[in-house]
């Protein structure tokens, strides 16, 4: 964890230098189409991200129409440019959830998304958010997203840097407007140091 | 008592060594138990806020164990093993273990402390770990009071076990020591009157009367013992005195005849005397009256003597036949006197033959005496008129000249004689020895008489 000794300032310079070369790998992965070359590494930042996703998987109850059959797999989704490489399916791997195995699927268009549960949406999916997160109402999918502004958006979860330290912010309010999902955030997360007030980031 | 009360106590002590080891045994395990259950509640509580580093949240958790008195130290551990969270909050990292150590709890010096896995039942992944840290000083307090409670118990049960013991063996012991006092007391003093005191009617009343009885068996068979020595030694007496008077008069009727001989001896024998003609021949004729006159002492004596050792030979007899022979016999008694028989039937009696020939020889020929003045002279030989089932009572009966019936009793005495001797001559053994042989044969003889009317002697035979 000592990685995360970074200071608030030092955190927004590096995010928007990342920013920046995920910007350029995007448009290399562009150009080359198929046989496009290994996505980079992640950085120690989504390689926690990506642990929290895991971990968030765990407090959070979908409802059993959300799975097709009993043995369906969980999926985690990654929906725009995937910050995290190969490391989000190396930690799901042999991993469960309610007995269930871990899938990740990757999309480039919300649209394409047909059965997911938790969904990570990127930063290069921003400009469309507010329609994303429209389509994806009332599908039972755990939003997680990674812009400042995810849950005044309307999305649920987010994982913002803290005085160095990766937190969890989960909107309970926008997680119950969405009633027709009916998923149900575990009382252990609904603290006040995670619950995001309505209204807040 | 002492031996009593060791046991009981021995018992007690383990009873409640038992019962205190159970419940240390019990304790321990349901402080494990309580533990366990308590460390899960709090690491299932707190997943969400190890799972997202909330250390607020983990702090809070924890702060609640305030609730649990018992529990001193708790913390979190990330899933890295380092400390995240810790109770009380204001603790030094040397309060806890520097990391995570097998999940489980255990006992060590006075504290129970213990690993739990923090995980999320969902999933499969371990977040971190919770430590406990339970100070058992609340179980050793509680151990402690029970130890307290049991040899309180112990002791009290110890006294009341002692106190009653003390009461129900003076109710034993009392009686007890009372019966040896008195069987002391006896033996000390051979005084058979004493008698124990009893104290109940239980099993030692009883031995208390059985007791109190043999005393008073031994008393009576003491006082008829006594009596008995008291009764021999009158009779010893009565024997001894007897054989003295028999003595003094056997010595002074001897000596009656023996001076007559001594003197006409001597006269005879002086040789300055100038004695008239014929009268030598008389004082030799009075010597040997006298000579016969001890013979015949000496041998009634002899006779009277032998009735003492010899033993009876007991047959059916003729007294009709014998009576008749006896008067027959003592017809030189008679000397041509007229003498009157009147013989009633006499039944058969039981006895020594020779003995009651003695017997009658000795009642007529006292009979024949005493009526010399009288003519005619009657002699009755009869049975008295008795109860049918009694001894026939028989008598013998003269017209003589009797005796005073004051002196009844000295009659049949050795050498008492109421009548002076040259009245009518004996020597005073005849009816003593009458007497003995009555005696001998189990019956009884008195006498009845009037003076110069005559008398009468009665005698039975059994």
């Amino acid at each position: 964890m000592a990685l995360l000794t970074w200071s608030a300032g030092e955190r927004r310079g590096s995010a928007g230098r990342w920013g920046g070369a995920w910007l350029a790998g995007l448009t290399v992965l562009g150009a080359l189409a198929i046989g496009a070359p290994p996505p980079p590494e992640a950085s120690t930042e989504y390689q926690l991200k990506a642990a929290f996703l895991f971990k968030v998987a765990q407090f959070v109850a979908w409802p059993s129409r959300a799975f097709r059959e009993a043995e369906s797999p969980f999926v985690i989704g990654v929906l725009g440019d995937d910050p995290f490489g190969p490391y989000l399916d190396e930690l799901v791997q042999g991993e469960r959830i309610e007995g269930r195995p871990l899938v990740v699927q990757r999309y480039q268009r919300v649209e394409d998304i047909v059965a997911c549960h938790l969904l990570f949406i990127s930063r290069s999916e921003a400009p469309t958010l507010d329609k994303d997160l429209a389509l994806l109402k009332g599908r039972s999918v755990l939003t997680v997203g990674d812009t400042d502004t995810f849950t005044q958006q309307g999305g649920m979860v987010r994982f913002p840097v803290e005085a160095g330290k990766i937190r969890l912010k989960i909107s309970i309010a926008n997680v119950e407007a969405d009633k027709a999902s009916e998923l149900v955030v575990s009382s252990k997360v609904r603290t006040p140091a995670i619950v995001v007030p309505p209204g807040k980031d | 008592m002492t031996m009593i009360l060791v046991t009981s106590g021995v018992v007690l002590v383990l009873t409640c060594a038992a019962f205190v080891g159970y419940e240390l045994l019990t304790y321990r395990r349901s402080a494990v138990q309580q533990l366990a259950t308590l460390g899960e509640i709090i690491a299932a509580e707190s997943t969400g806020a190890v799972a997202f580093e909330d250390q607020r949240n983990a702090t809070e958790i924890l702060g609640a164990l305030k609730a649990e008195r018992q529990i001193v130290a708790a913390c979190l551990y990330d899933r890295q093993g380092k400390i995240f969270s810790r109770y009380p909050a204001e603790a030094r990292d040397d309060a806890f273990p520097s990391t995570p150590q097998p999940d489980g709890y255990r006992f060590a010096d006075g504290h129970l402390t213990g690993f739990t896995p923090v995980v999320q039942a969902k999933g499969s992944g371990r977040f971190g770990t919770l430590y406990l840290n339970s100070d058992m000083g609340a179980m050793y307090e509680r151990l402690r009071l029970y130890g307290g409670i049991a040899a309180g118990v112990v002791l009290f049960t110890s006294l009341v076990a002692y106190l009653l013991s003390r009461t129900l063996q003076r109710q034993i012991s009392q009686p007890i020591l009372s019966l040896a006092d008195t069987a002391k007391a006896v033996s000390d003093r051979h005084d058979y009157g004493v008698r124990a005191s009893k104290h109940g009617e239980d099993e030692l009343g009883v031995l208390t009367d059985a007791f109190n009885h043999m005393l008073a068996q031994i008393q009576e068979q003491n006082d008829v013992l006594e009596k008995r020595v008291r009764e021999r030694t009158a009779e010893l007496e009565a024997a001894n005195n007897e054989l003295e008077a028999f003595c003094s008069s056997a010595a002074h009727d001897l000596r009656t005849p023996l001076r007559t001989i001594t003197g006409f001896a001597d006269v005879l024998l002086d040789p300055r005397a100038k004695l008239p003609p014929g009268a030598a021949e008389r004082y030799i004729r009075m010597i040997r009256d006298g000579s016969g006159q001890m013979s015949e002492l000496i041998t009634d004596l002899l006779s009277f003597s032998r009735l003492g050792r010899q033993e009876l030979s007991r047959q059916m007899v003729d007294l009709d036949q014998l009576c008749r022979e006896v008067f027959q016999d003592l017809a030189s008694e008679r000397g041509g006197r007229k003498v009157e028989l009147r013989l009633h039937p006499l039944p058969p009696a039981e006895g020594d033959l020779a003995l009651l020939r003695v017997v009658f020889v000795n009642l007529l020929s006292n009979a024949h005496k005493y009526t010399r003045p009288r003519d005619p002279a009657v002699i009755e030989i009869g049975v008295a008129v008795c109860a049918p089932g009694e001894a026939p009572v028989y008598f013998v009966r003269d017209n003589g000249v009797g005796f005073d019936m004051a002196d009844a009793e000295k009659l049949f005495g050795v050498f008492q004689r109421l009548h002076h001797a040259h009245e009518f001559e004996g020597t005073g053994v005849g009816l003593a020895t009458v007497r003995r042989i009555i005696d001998r044969h189990g019956g009884r003889i008195w006498a009845e008489a009037a003076p110069g009317v005559g008398a009468t002697f009665f005698f039975t035979l059994a």
